[in-house]
């Protein structure tokens, strides 16, 4: 049989662009194994052991940590009916809110010697004992979990919440206890969830620069960092690089073969759930005061503090007409950056979901490979790229942008791909049917039906790049700073009121996109 | 009647019978298409159509009916054969006319209506190129033809499973295709409705004089509708006849089963006569003598009487309203259906002598034991 092989003018458009999304990390690799290395000796002896001990026991350590409190807060509220739990819902994702790097500058100020809980510890306990440092593992420890919690908490309440109590009521049928129950049934079923909330925040704690950076915990995104800037070492850079996305592409490998592996159905027909059991007051108010600690911890005292420290700084006059340069410069950048993405993206997105051969799903994966790429290794990618071949354009806007579209177009893509699969390819065959050509088809039927997700999918874009710190910190043009930028900058300097302003202005506009998430199916479905 | 030589069907491609004699509308070539995982394959596929004529694709699911019907609207490319529409080629394997320039129309299985725009704006939406004014004159003629005046502006989700289909049917009629391809067309609706939209269907297509293919699992659907049927199984044209002689005459015994009720008792030829287990049935074959052959009867065409030293038993009833179905078990453990009047009821366990009604037999050859 004669296979056409047709490239069509949209498919050589979606293989550019997935090419000139996947080059500068190729590149990275290349000049990583291809350089002088015997520079690099001492990296091995000296520096890997330590980055390697303080990035795992991190992630695990921050991996038990959100268990505990995403599950626990999941099942409370799925299983009891209590006052306030409404507020409690959704209350508990607004912690995504808070950039890493705000919530690690409010904590080396609430945590720091002599700070408001060492103070209030030793007027309790009369002691004049030190708490743990924020700079320091413990430090990492607390603000990483609270930071991550929430993603662990929408996965476990969505399994909770989809788990078919025919199960649960034929296993208490056979004899079980209520212990074997648990574990015999519902945890084997609801484990898939919990491992892909785990490989989740293992992801987002190998890759986070912003928190690390200011607890000064040497992690792999710390120590490339450091090797750019401090040492202007890019050679170890790079292989450290190499290392850290290796190790993220196992992991994720790892994700997609287990997700496969756990294929369970739910169910088939109608499911029966769980509805909420009404507590007693004494167990009700137990709850909330468990729920009002996580919350001040993770969101309410950090948000209560940025609002002092603003008003202060508004007070004493120190937020000047820089500061609207700061939004300027961060609006314009992610505004032009999601405005590309979705450009980029649209024809990934289209031709995976319509054409889905194999070329097209490279294609859309290599577009995916941002999500293994934390900032610093994004930035040093490109700094290598433009440096080497279009010096000219090195320190310019353009690089940050790019760096950006990498960074970022995979949480668009999702989106977009997930808008795309909502329309019935029947309706885009019975307009070419009706006459339409492909263009015509796109403008008035695809495009009307995907409007809302691909908006959605702008959004989220535009608000990640908002947030974006460490590829903007080592490419920016000199004298050209951001929101994050600032925020990190004065937080470095211990200047917290300076900090205040933008940081409060980022948590502020995150919220949406934190509902825009909460949204998302959080099944932990394979797709 | 005389029995369908069986020898000569098996080799011979079973072509349409070309009732008229003028240029078909539509003439499909030895086509073979459908390489994309996930859609079934069709080989060597020839097909003829005359103008005004409804052809049914009749088939278990994944035989290639859709595919063959994408094939025609341009959905799939082909790799081999062509198909031509008045002659002129729509598709070969180095042609591939795209969709939006074939003049075919097509409702889909369900329905496909655009979402986002009202009943008028769905029907007109072939009507692009249109003067504004003719447009809105014919889709006027379009919602008049299908019963639809008055909902211009609701939206699809604002109609009933019926309505949506006659939009579907009035939008893929308006820009005057030269022919019409249903997906299913019934599928998605309740048995009362579906007997109601076919007699729709029908009207629209006799009075609009549409050449039509309509693709069908249901065999009642394709005779009520069709001038021809043609029959497919795992990606080839079995065989392509009016109803009737595709009811009476059916080219083989998957035929035979798919379409309705079929009893196969197994007999061997003795000259003038089939030996079965029900007893002889009058051969009028060419089967060599001694050949080991299916005998492929109707449950209408077979009667039993209660008789003590009869060969089988009633295993089961099933009253049907205007007849009685019956199942009887010979003692070779053979199962034997048929259809007998209502009055009297025989018992189950009831011992039975079968008789033959007819001299239409259809000897099919066994299948050598494997």
């Amino acid at each position: 049989m004669v296979r056409h092989i047709q490239l069509s003018p949209l498919s050589l458009l979606g293989v550019s662009i997935a090419a000139l999304l996947t080059f500068p990390l190729a590149y990275v690799a290349f000049s990583a194994v291809t350089g002088d290395l015997s520079q690099t000796g001492n990296l091995w002896n000296t520096r890997l052991p330590e980055l390697l001990t303080n990035t795992i026991s991190l992630a695990v350590g921050v991996s038990i940590a959100t268990l505990i409190l995403g599950v626990s807060t999941a099942w409370i509220i799925t299983r009891y009916q209590f006052w306030g739990r409404a507020f409690w819902d959704w209350g508990f994702i607004l912690p995504l809110a808070i950039p890493s790097f705000v919530l690690a500058y409010v904590y080396t100020y609430v945590l720091d010697r002599g700070g408001p809980v060492e103070q209030a510890w030793q007027g309790l306990t009369g002691s004049d004992a030190h708490i743990p440092s924020p700079y320091s593992f413990t430090g990492a420890l607390v603000v990483m979990s609270l930071n991550t919690f929430p993603y662990v908490y929408l996965l476990a309440r969505a399994a909770f919440q989809n788990f078919n109590l025919s199960f649960e009521e034929a296993a208490q049928a056979t004899g079980a206890t209520r212990w074997e129950t648990f574990y015999r049934v519902y945890l084997p079923l609801i484990r898939p969830a919990l491992v892909a909330s785990m490989f989740l925040v293992v992801l987002y704690v190998v890759s986070d620069f912003g928190a690390v950076s200011l607890l000064r915990f040497q992690t792999f995104t710390y120590a490339i960092y450091q090797q750019i800037t401090g040492r202007f070492d890019y050679q170890s850079a790079a292989l450290l690089s190499l290392l850290l996305v290796s190790f993220a592409l196992v992991f994720l490998f790892a994700e997609r073969w287990f997700r496969k592996q756990s294929r369970f159905y739910q169910t088939s027909g109608q499911v029966r759930t769980a509805t909420p059991k009404p507590c007693s007051l004494a167990r009700g108010l137990a709850i909330n005061l468990f729920f009002f600690v996580i919350f001040a911890a993770a969101f309410g005292v950090p948000v209560v503090l940025l609002i002092q420290w603003t008003l202060t700084a508004w007070a004493e006059g120190e937020v000047g007409t820089s500061f609207g340069t700061y939004i300027g410069n961060s609006v314009f950048l992610s505004a032009t950056a999601a405005t590309v993405a979705l450009a980029l993206g649209t024809p990934l997105a289209y031709l995976a979901s319509r054409f889905p051969s194999k070329l097209h799903i490279a294609c859309l994966q290599g577009a995916y490979i941002g999500y293994v790429l934390p900032g610093p290794v994004a930035a040093l990618a490109l700094l290598m790229l433009f440096t080497d071949m279009i010096p000219l354009l090195y320190g310019t806007v353009f690089v940050l942008i790019v760096a950006y579209l990498i960074h970022y177009l995979p949480a668009g893509l999702q989106a977009m791909e997930s808008a795309l699969q909502q329309v019935n390819p029947n309706l885009e065959e019975a307009a070419r049917n009706l006459g339409a050509k492909g263009i015509r088809t796109f403008r008035q039927i695809t495009f009307p039906l995907v409007r809302k997700g691909f908006s959605a999918a702008w959004l989220l874009m535009f608000l990640l790049c908002m947030k974006e710190l460490p590829a903007t910190l080592l490419l920016r043009p000199v004298g050209f700073d951001t929101l994050a930028v600032r925020i990190w900058l004065e937080a470095s300097e211990e200047l917290y009121q300076l900090a205040a302003p933008p940081a409060l202005l980022i948590v502020i506009l995150s919220i949406p996109a934190v509902f825009l998430l909460s949204k998302k199916n959080w099944q932990a479905e394979p797709q | 009647m005389t029995p369908i030589l069986e020898s000569q069907r098996m080799n011979s491609v079973p072509l349409p019978p070309d009732t008229s004699s003028g240029p078909p509308m539509l003439e499909l070539r030895n086509i073979t298409c459908g390489y994309e995982p996930n859609t079934p394959t069709v080989r060597d596929l020839s097909l003829r159509l005359q103008p005004g004529n409804v052809l049914c694709l009749l088939g278990p699911s994944g035989c290639g009916k859709t595919t063959t019907l994408r094939a025609i609207a341009g959905f799939e490319q082909l790799s081999a054969g062509d198909i031509r529409l008045q002659g002129e080629v729509l598709a070969s394997a180095s042609v591939h006319l795209p969709p939006e320039q074939r003049r075919i129309g097509m409702v889909f299985q369900e329905y496909a209506l655009f979402p986002h725009m009202n009943v008028k704006d769905n029907v007109a939406f072939g009507l692009y190129h249109w003067q504004a004014a003719d447009r809105q004159a014919r889709v006027q003629v379009m919602l008049d033809l299908v019963g639809l005046q008055g909902l211009e502006l609701r939206f699809p989700h604002e109609l009933s499973g019926g309505q949506q289909q006659r939009v579907a049917i009035a939008r893929a009629l308006a820009p005057k295709p030269l022919m019409l391809l249903l997906d299913e067309p019934f599928s998605n609706l309740d048995p009362d409705m579906t007997i109601k939209m076919r007699k729709e269907l029908s009207r629209v297509l006799r009075q609009t004089q549409t050449t039509a293919i309509l693709v069908t699992h249901d065999h009642e659907e394709a005779f009520a509708m069709a001038d021809q049927v043609a029959v497919m199984h795992d990606g080839v044209l079995v065989q392509c006849d009016t109803p009737e002689t595709i009811y009476q005459q059916p080219s083989s015994s998957f035929v035979a089963e798919f379409i309705g009720q079929a009893n196969t008792i197994p007999g061997i030829i003795q000259n003038e006569h089939v030996e079965t287990e029900i007893g002889p049935i009058t051969n009028q074959s060419d089967f060599e003598s001694g050949s080991r052959v299916l005998v492929m009867i109707r449950p209408d065409d077979i009667q039993f009487t209660p008789s003590e030293t009869g060969p089988g038993r009633i295993e089961s009833r099933q009253f049907q309203g205007s007849q009685t179905l019956y199942a009887i078990r010979l003692q070779s453990g053979q199962l034997i259906h048929c259809c007998m009047k209502p009055i009297p009821v025989y018992n189950i366990e009831t011992p039975v002598m079968v008789h033959i009604t007819t001299s239409h037999i259809i000897l099919f050859p066994q299948p050598a034991l494997s």
